[in-house]
């Protein structure tokens, strides 16, 4: 059963419709052909689809498209302004936090949604913030420099 | 498929009533999305999350109300449920990842009936009632009877978790939620134990022992000849080691891909040893003698 979505993606309005089987990870990337958040595990384990949902961060490849109805989400395509990188985009860059990279997109917005809570974040703060983010090519020290220099610059 | 989207729970109750045996309750979805991906699609989705009222944590005389579509999150982050029953922050604060507390909730967690669900073991040993909502009105089940097996409770497939009702564990008692698995975060318990004792008012008898298992069985369960053991005794060397050893014997593990059912048996073993060990010393302030 097709159902129409309206919501709010990285502040501009979006309607269109889904199958009521369409997880908001397929919506993002099939439907709106936005490719950053990034399909990987899609059993809501590995975090590499996690965007913002209404402040917080989620796996959306385990979220109903249709609970986008009237929310506002942020994807990673929603941080840079213009050319200008988000501090924690740059933080990633300047600390070679990214090897592969597939898993960098959640990583970002996990680290976002975490910068968003706080501006101090401890080192348990930054560890709960990253544990549902998987890195298999597990650079995770370079990620947790990242954190440190953008939490510095924002 | 079918998608439905009530906005009350009579609602919910007549859309159960026309599609409860082959439609799906989905709330935070995060166990749901994967059914449809990699089980079987439903013939219907019924989205819970519409449905005014069932948010939420509130103060009830001498306990906590939890409404069925609150999150994991939002209990972690309660400072009532930190400071009142602390078994089930713990288990809350050790769920999965961030990204899942944020949409899973507690009564996708109790309705699911995995026997490794992570408030299980504790709402076991809170004596924690369900409130359940069906078309002839509603019923209040402990969580002691709740679980059927697994995926299977006594909502069926006609009624709807509304609420869980927690009362505050006895005043002095002590608790612990052990969780055996192999990474910190987004695993699933070989092993869980809840362990909330009560000593007598002297401290040096257990006045009341709960202990709560999971993943041991084809439901979450309590060891209930283990606590008849060790009620109304101090716990010395000798008890504590028996009472582990039978804790053992009421369990039933399964051998999976996380764990053999033997090497499940020693785990439940060794962690209501340490739960007993651990709340003891807490409650009574003394060591084991």
């Amino acid at each position: 059963m097709s159902i129409t979505i309206n919501t709010k993606i990285n502040g501009s309005s979006v309607t269109a419709t889904a199958d009521a089987s369409t997880s908001l990870l397929e919506f993002l990337r099939d439907t709106l052909e936005m490719k950053g958040s990034k399909l990987c595990c899609n059993t809501g384990e590995c975090g590499a689809c996690t965007v913002i949902y209404n402040g917080k961060p989620i796996n959306s490849c385990v979220t109903m498209a249709a609970d986008a109805n009237g929310a506002e989400i942020t994807t990673i395509e929603g941080l840079a302004n213009g050319d200008k990188l988000h501090p924690v985009q740059q933080a990633f860059i300047d600390t070679g936090a990214v090897q592969c990279g597939y898993c960098t997109p959640g990583f970002i917005m996990s680290v976002k949604a975490l910068l968003d809570r706080t501006r101090n974040p401890t080192p348990q703060d930054i560890e709960e913030a990253i544990s549902g983010n998987i890195c298999r090519c597990t650079g995770y020290n370079k990620i947790v420099d990242a954190i440190e220099l953008a939490a510095q610059k924002l | 498929m079918e998608y439905f989207e009530p906005r009350s729970v009579s609602e919910a109750l007549s859309v159960l009533a026309r599609h409860g045996a082959e439609a799906k309750i989905i709330a935070g979805g995060t166990d749901v999305m994967v059914d449809i991906k990699f089980k079987e699609e439903p013939g219907g989705l019924v989205n819970i999350k519409k449905i005014p009222g069932l948010n939420g944590i509130s103060e009830n005389g001498a306990g906590l109300r939890i409404g069925s579509l609150t999150t994991i999150r939002e209990i972690e982050t309660s400072a009532l449920v930190r400071e009142k029953l602390p078994v089930l922050w713990e288990a809350a604060h050790q769920f999965a990842s961030l990204q899942v507390r944020n949409t899973a909730t507690i009564g996708g967690n109790i309705c699911r009936a995995s026997p490794s669900g992570e408030t299980l073991g504790p709402l076991l040993v809170l004596d924690a009632k369900a409130k359940l909502a069906f078309g002839d009105g509603e019923k209040t089940v402990p969580f002691t009877a709740f679980f059927q097996g697994p995926g299977k409770c006594s909502a069926g497939t006609n009624g709807l978790l509304i609420q869980i009702e927690i009362p505050y564990p006895p005043a002095g008692s002590k608790s612990v939620y052990l969780k055996h698995a192999v990474r910190g975060a987004m695993d699933i318990a070989m092993v869980g134990v809840a362990v909330l004792m009560t000593p007598d008012s002297s401290k040096n008898n257990i006045q009341d022992v709960r202990i709560g298992l999971a993943a041991v069985a084809p439901t979450p369960v309590r060891a209930a000849k283990t606590e008849a053991l060790l009620r109304g005794k101090p716990l010395s060397p000798s008890l504590l080691r028996e009472a582990a050893v039978l804790a053992a014997s009421e369990s039933s593990p399964i051998s999976d891909q996380r764990s053999s059912a033997e090497y499940r048996h020693w785990i439940v073993e060794a962690l209501t040893r340490k739960g007993l060990e651990q709340t003891w010393q807490a409650a009574t302030g003394k060591e084991i003698a």
